[in-house]
């Protein structure tokens, strides 16, 4: 008898160490997705202010200006529904300023080319981390024993952002 | 950026020469010539031999077959007590591993740290079935890793299947100024030279394959002259060739950095003929930087790396016939050669270290965001905080 009871008392103390492996597991998952969404979302902001920049250049037509401009406005306005869409216009703009014909009219221009180039460069990283850590959280939030325990606690579900894979 | 001290974790021994060590010793001396501290943790046979001042040991490596080599790696209880010990002394920002997907070291201090870490993933497997159900038991593992990074397309293609996850494409650096001025070495040069490096020994390593199209090279080269290097035992591997295809063979030895770009400088030809297991290519990639035409079998890994054969000639994997006939035309066609050469030199500047360095950091610096120092995950278990609150 008393052995029927430690064996159910283990099996017990195991199943809820398993729960807090898997709850643990969860919870760093979206930590990351709030800190990588932070970051990224820094790096969007550094961009619509670069691209608010290369608009004043001498070397860039009025037409392009406006564009720029406006695209730039609208990433930094945007809300949370609107975002992505509004950073994948931005993107579109950019892609119109060819950085080669642009090079160098002047040494401060071309610093804020190289600029553009590298903070495109960590954008895309930051896209690949943060739509991960969206996607696995996503992933194991749908599991069985994380929706029956509700493991996700009072944590919002993780918003998957329409990144295109091209978006830069 | 800010200095940080970064802990590198090798999974293969420190003294047999790879692919992966090559990598890993030039990332340090790359990030550590940027101000950056660095401290790497591999398996290391000889103690005493060691010369860089950075590099820990983590014990003896075990060969184990693997992926169809032979991996010289480590794990175990005492393996991983040094691990945490290593992470526990290192204070370090992040953790950046290599390989950790296989039974090693990388896995071990994946476990054992919590914090920032990134891991590189050089390898593309096979999709074994056993590998697959290995790959689900990863998946907690796995999701610890901050940020993912894949050597190539294929690797990231592999990582992609085995565990559902998503990875950002950085090749592997190549110190591109390491051979700019190696010397060709007289005794190695003649028009046609073709160069082999690489364990022989190994099947997949493809040998055999360039072996077979030495008959039908001959015909219309009879000066022929196969120069192979790496490390094994020639003399052994010789005694299955006929004679009349030996005498067009040189076994030079294992090559040194330096020889190795002497042996480029001076061949006509580099071959790759492997049938397999490839990610990237780097020797490849560094002859492409010694201006040396390549001829290499259609793995997907080579033919991203060769631009579908325009930065290099392909020839159809293991067909040593095809081999023989990309082999003739090339040695034939000087123009053509040096045009080949040309864009070979040009891919390859891509894979310069200044490049692929400052693309590597920007990746420590997302996954540095939201972590503290990595600390040793057993720090983080209730008991232990309960114990150290006392």
């Amino acid at each position: 008898m008393t052995k029927t009871i430690l064996i159910i008392v283990f099996a017990l103390l195991l199943g809820a160490w398993y729960l807090s492996f898997l709850a643990s597991r969860l919870d760093r998952l979206h930590h990351r997705v709030e800190t990588s969404w932070e970051h990224l979302d820094a790096l969007l902001q550094r961009r619509a202010a670069i691209a608010l920049e290369i608009s004043h250049f001498a070397a860039i037509d009025p037409a392009t200006s406006f564009l720029l401009t406006a695209a730039a406005y609208q990433a930094r306005e945007a809300n949370i529904i609107e975002r992505s869409d509004a950073e994948s216009a931005l993107s579109e703009t950019l892609k119109l300023i060819r950085t080669e014909e642009m090079a160098a009219t002047t040494a401060s221009e071309s610093d804020i080319l190289a600029g553009l180039v590298r903070i495109t460069e960590k954008i895309a990283v930051g896209i690949t981390i943060h739509t991960e850590a969206v996607n696995t959280a996503r992933n194991l939030r749908s599991q069985f024993l994380f929706r029956t325990f509700r493991l996700a606690g009072h944590a919002p579900l993780p918003m998957r952002y329409a990144f295109e894979d091209d978006i830069l | 950026m800010k200095e940080l001290n970064i802990g590198l974790v090798c999974p293969y021994g420190w003294d047999t020469p790879g692919g992966v060590q090559i990598h890993i010793k030039e990332l340090a001396e790359w990030l550590i010539s940027h101000g950056h501290r660095v401290s790497v943790l591999a398996p290391v046979t000889d103690e005493e031999a060691l010369s860089e001042p950075w590099l820990v040991s983590a014990g003896r490596p075990i060969p184990i077959p693997y992926n169809g080599a032979v991996a010289r790696v480590i794990f175990g209880p005492l393996a991983s007590s040094r691990v945490k010990q290593w992470i526990a002394q290192g204070d370090f920002d992040l953790l950046h591993l290599h390989e950790p997907a296989i039974p090693s070291l990388s896995l071990l201090a994946g476990w054992a740290g919590e914090g920032a870490m990134v891991a590189t993933f050089h390898a593309s497997i096979s999709r074994h079935k056993t590998m697959n159900v290995i790959g689900n038991g990863l998946n907690p593992f796995v999701e610890r890793i901050t940020a993912k990074i894949a050597v190539s397309e294929t690797a990231r293609q592999t990582l992609k299947n085995r565990f559902e996850t998503e990875a950002v494409v950085i090749p592997n650096g190549i110190n591109l100024r390491k051979f700019e001025n190696s010397p060709a070495k007289a005794e190695w040069v003649s028009p046609n030279t073709i160069g082999f490096i690489g364990r022989f020994e190994e099947p997949r390593k493809g040998l055999q394959v360039l072996i077979d199209a030495i008959p039908e090279i001959i015909k219309s080269k009879p000066d022929l002259k196969i120069l192979v290097a790496g490390p094994g035992d020639f003399e052994d591997f010789a005694k299955k060739i006929p004679d009349h295809i030996l005498r067009h063979i040189t076994y030079v030895g294992r090559l040194s950095e330096e020889d190795k770009g002497k042996f480029f400088k001076s061949i006509a030809l580099y071959v790759a003929p492997n049938t397999g297991g490839e990610s990237f290519g780097i020797i490849l990639a560094e002859a492409m930087s010694c201006r040396t035409p390549i001829v290499a079998s259609d793995l997907p890994a080579f033919t991203a790396l060769l631009d579908d054969g325009k930065s290099g000639a392909l020839f159809r994997n293991e067909d040593s016939g095809d081999l023989a006939k990309k082999i003739v035309t090339l040695l034939d066609a000087e123009t053509n050669r040096s045009a080949v050469a040309q864009a070979g030199y040009e891919k390859a500047m891509t894979f310069d270290w200044d490049v692929v360095g400052s693309q590597i950091l920007s990746v420590y610096e997302l996954a540095l965001v939201g972590n503290d120092r990595v600390r040793l995950s057993s720090d983080n278990r209730f008991w232990n905080r309960l114990r150290s609150n006392d």
